[in-house]
Formats: structure tokens, sequence, C-alpha cells
């Protein structure tokens, strides 16, 4: 291995990072307007991915459906868990949530195990044309076109949320929800929705995954949940740019360990990677004095 | 306009609202006096259905207002200006305004309105970009006030307006208050300065321990040996 292997290993590695990018993002956005970690999260959004292959597997419709199917069914298992993990759990019990989302993410798990017979399940990839060289690296297709969905799908929340009626009632909610009713805004009403908009994001980064291993497995949801978080903590709990940077750099450093240790030691620095944050800059990547409140 | 009857809200077992009734008059600027941990805060969030009572009405021009969502009263035509102004931090202030309009689709008018708000709190105009966050104290007051103007309410409630802020940051808001008073929109204050209230307010209401003790015009209140001694200090009021 070289340099120009590690260089490879770092590009591959910003281009699938940004799967953990968009994982990282709906941590973030939940935790914005609820103040709350919904651990659930990564399952539900690989669970969304399981639910896609129900229109190729079992309804006989052509294979590029998965991916709609994947987003919308992750959409509507995000709302399903903000109605049974959130609205009617006392929010003021720091625990309860935690419980209540740890206990989704083992039932969505064992839902997925049963219903596959744990066996993994072949995935699309969302394009499969020949990779692009640039000098003597390569992109590979595969990747790239991972890299261009979640890129656009990044657009496009950050669109909803600075853009629209509906992402100002979503800020607004998150910075100071007293206020937020005082104009007229619904509190549940817009954390259902918040629920809704992490949980399609959620199903990109799911059918993304998919798509760049080639297949979905019940192994999957550990890590990625385990990584979510690890982005999350990173880019700064609540801090979208944070997430997508964060995400780039867990992705870009993960496979770089590997190829410079080995798939099995890889996780191992990834953790340390989290307790150099945690030590060195525990506000996260963009840690700002907050504003006077 | 506003008629509160026998509201008792509850936080818990503690009733902080004991059975509260008081009535704000259209046109007028109507002033709650009280002592710190009276219920006055509680009072305001109870009519904006930001809190919900055990007991009572809360009628605005007939409709009755218990039950409904802070949406639905803000649709009404009432504002509130928040203890505390709870501006939102991060965001600026045009977009702070634009939240104050959220229910408003008349996208023209809206943008009238912005306009005219900036003639009136030119401070604002030039920070129209800035985060609320960053703002001063009697700024972010400033834009308080804006906000809740932004859904042309017929009734601004405004929770103490005036803590925390210079004299002559006060003197501005009561200026602004009679105003708007003039230009028809009925206002009801909770306000611990009673020496500027008294100079524009109509009706004065007193609340103690979660009740109102006492009721009445400016010239009542001067005379009024309790509220003299809490409110006006102990030289004589002119
Ligand atoms: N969220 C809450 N939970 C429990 N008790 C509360 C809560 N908010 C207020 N109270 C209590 O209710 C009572 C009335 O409080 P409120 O804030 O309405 O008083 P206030 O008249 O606005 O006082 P101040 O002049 O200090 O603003 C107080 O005894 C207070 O301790
Ligand atoms: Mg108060």
């Amino acid at each position: 291995m070289g340099f120009v292997d590690y260089v490879q290993a770092v590009i591959d590695g910003l281009l699938f990072g940004t799967t953990y990018s968009l994982i990282g993002i709906g941590f973030t956005l939940v935790f914005g307007v609820m103040h709350k970690i919904n651990m659930s999260y990564a399952a539900a959004s690989l669970a969304g991915a399981y639910c896609g292959l129900v229109g190729p597997q079992l309804l006989g419709l052509p294979a590029w459906t998965v991916f709609p199917l994947s987003i919308i069914a992750a959409g509507a298992i995000g709302y399903f868990i903000y109605l049974t993990c959130f609205r009617f759990i006392p929010l003021a019990s720091p625990l309860a949530t935690l419980m209540s989302t740890v206990g989704m993410l083992l039932l969505l798990d064992e839902i997925v195990v049963h219903s596959t017979a744990g066996m993994p399940q072949n995935y699309p990839a969302i394009y499969d044309g020949d990779p692009v060289e640039i000098g003597s690296f390569i992109l590979r297709a595969d990747l790239l076109g991972v890299f261009l969905v979640c890129v656009a799908a990044m657009a496009v929340l950050l669109a909803l949320l600075y853009r629209t009626r509906l992402g100002l009632a979503t800020r607004a909610v998150a910075q100071q929800p007293v206020a937020a009713q005082l104009c007229g805004m619904r509190l549940q009403a817009v954390n259902g929705l918040t629920f809704v908009i992490a949980g399609l994001l959620g199903g990109v980064a799911g059918a993304m995954i998919g798509a760049s291993v080639g297949m979905l497995s019940p192994l999957i949801s550990g890590p990625i949940t385990v990584k979510g978080l690890i982005v999350t903590v990173i880019g700064g709990l609540g801090s979208i740019p944070g997430a997508i940077v964060a995400g780039l750099l867990v992705g870009a450093a993960e496979n770089l360990f590997q190829a410079l240790r080995n798939v099995t030691e890889r996780d191992i620095y990834v953790m340390l990677l989290l307790f150099v944050f945690l030590v060195l800059r525990p506000g996260g990547l963009f840690a700002t004095a907050r504003g006077r409140d | 306009m506003l008629d509160v009857k026998d509201v008792v809200t509850a936080y818990g077992k503690i009733e902080a609202l004991k059975g509260v009734s008081l009535s704000v008059e259209p046109g007028s600027i109507t002033c709650l006096l009280g002592p710190n941990g009276a219920g006055k805060t509680t009072l305001m969030y109870t009519i904006a259905g930001i809190l919900r009572p055990r007991r009572g009405s809360v009628r605005f021009g007939g409709d009755e207002l218990v039950g409904q969502s802070a949406d639905r009263v803000v649709n009404r035509g009432i504002a509130l200006v928040p203890e505390n102004r709870l501006v939102f931090p991060q965001m600026s202030v045009t977009e702070n305004l634009a939240a104050g309009a959220y229910l408003r689709h008349d996208h023209g008018e809206i943008a009238s309105d912005l306009e005219k708000l900036f003639a009136r709190f030119p401070a604002l105009k030039e920070r129209r970009s800035q985060p609320a966050g960053t703002l001063s104290g009697g700024e972010q007051q400033m834009l308080a006030v804006a906000r809740a103007l932004m859904s042309r309410p017929k009734l601004l409630m405004m929770d103490e307006p005036s803590m925390g802020l210079a004299p002559l940051v006060v003197e501005e808001i009561f200026r602004i208050v009679g105003e708007l008073n003039r230009d028809g929109i009925t206002i009801f204050m909770v306000e611990q300065n009673a020496h500027m209230a008294l100079k524009v307010a109509h009706k004065f209401f007193l609340m103690e321990q979660g009740k109102v003790t006492f009721a009445g015009a400016p010239g009542e209140v001067a005379q009024d040996e309790v509220i003299r001694r809490a409110y006006l200090g102990s030289a004589k009021a002119t």
C-alpha cells in the first residue's frame, strides 16, 4: 500500500461519508426540536430501506422503485416513532425517551431479523456505470451516485429549512418553543413533521448505505447507530453544518484507518477519534458562544 | 373586549391563579400591577393559550378562549410580548418578524407591514440581517414588540416590557405603547414601573397571591395607600 492507495481510501471514504452526514443530520434535527436523542433513528433508516425491497421482491415492481419506496417508508416509520416514543411520553424525565427509543431500536431490528430470517438481502446500486478516472485515482461509479444523491438530499433539506414556512417553524420551535407558539406555530404538528423529515433523510441514507454495500444485513444497524452518534457528537448536537462535515470526516477517517491497519481494527480508531473530540472539543466542530437567552 | 372570569390556573398542585376576574375595555390601555410571584405572567400565558386553566372563562369579543390552542388565540387577534422577550436568538431580525406573521398569507401586506415597522423601529432596520441574539436588551424588546405586531393584533398584551432596561429605553417603549393605542390597538400590560404606567394607562388592576385585590382608574391608584407605598415610593404622587 502506498500513498496513492491512502488518498484513494480517503476519496472513497468521503463519498460514502455523506451517508453518515445524513444520519448525523437526522439525529441533530430531532435533538433540535425535542432536546432528546432518538436512539432508534439509524435502525429506522435501515428498516425503511428494507421496506423498499418489498417493491421489487414481493410486488414485482422495477428495481429502481426500491429507492423512493425506502425513503417514503422511512418517513412513515419516523412519524410512527414520534407517536410511540415521544408524543405521549413524559418529556421532563430525561430517561423516558432514551428507554422508549432504545426499545424501538431493538424492536425494529427484531422485526427485520424475523422477516428476512436473518439473511442478508441484495440491494441494487444507485448507478453502475464506468468509474471516473482522475490521474491515478478512480471515483467508483456507485459511490459517486451515492454521493450525488446524498448531497442533493442535503440541499433539499437546507432549502426546506431556510426557504419555507415549515422550515421557519422548525427553527423557531428549536430555538424558543414558547415564542413559537405565541407566533401561532403548533408545537406538536411541527415536532411530528420534524420526525417525518428526519425519517425521509434517514431513508435516503439507509438506501444509499444498501446501494454502496450491495446488500442489507441486520448486522449493519449497530455500527451505523454508533457512527451516527459519533458524527452527531463530533459535529456538535444541533448543528447541521457540523453533522455534514463530521460525516465526511468519519467516513474518510474510517476508510483511511482501514487502509493503514485493517478492517477489524478500524472501528477502534473511530472510537479514539470520538474520544479525542470529547476531550479537546466537547461542544463539537462548530461550537460557538450561544446567543444571549 | 377581554373578560376574564374566575380563572384558576395551577402548576401541579400549586394554584398560581386562585379565581382571577378582570376585564379590558376596547381601545384602552390597561395595566396589571403586582409583586413578584403574584401570578401576572401565569395570567398572560393562560389568556394566550399556552397554559390551560383548571376553571374559569376567558372571553374575547364574545368568543370563549379557554380550551383553544395558542394559534387560535393569535388568529382571533391577541398577541403577547412575553416576559423576557423570548426572541429567536439564531434567527435574523427579519426572520423573527416573519415568524410573527406566521399565520398570515397576505404576502403583499406582510411586506408593507414590515416596512412600516422598520420605520417605527429604525434600530431594527439597521440590524435587519443580524442574529436577534446579538441585539442589546432594548433592541430585543423592540423586536419582541414588532414581532407581536406582525400578527396584526386587536389586543396587544405585554409582560413587563420595561424590565431591566435603561430609563431612556423605557420612555421609548411607553411612547410606542401610546402610539399603538392611538392607532386603535387595545393594550393590556403587566408593568412594575407604576410611575410610567400612571402616565399612559386608563385602568389599573393589582394582583396579589393569585387574586385581583384592587381595580381602579389612575386617580384612585394614586390615592390608594397600599399601592402608593409599594409602587410609588413614600413620596406623594403628583
Ligand atoms: N413553571 C412553573 N412551575 C411551577 N410553578 C410555577 C411555574 N411558573 C410559575 N410558577 C409559580 O406560580 C406563581 C406565579 O408566577 P408568575 O410567574 O405568574 O408570577 P409573576 O406575577 O409573573 O411574577 P414576576 O413579577 O416575578 O414576573 C409563583 O409562585 C411561581 O413560583
Ligand atoms: Mg412575570
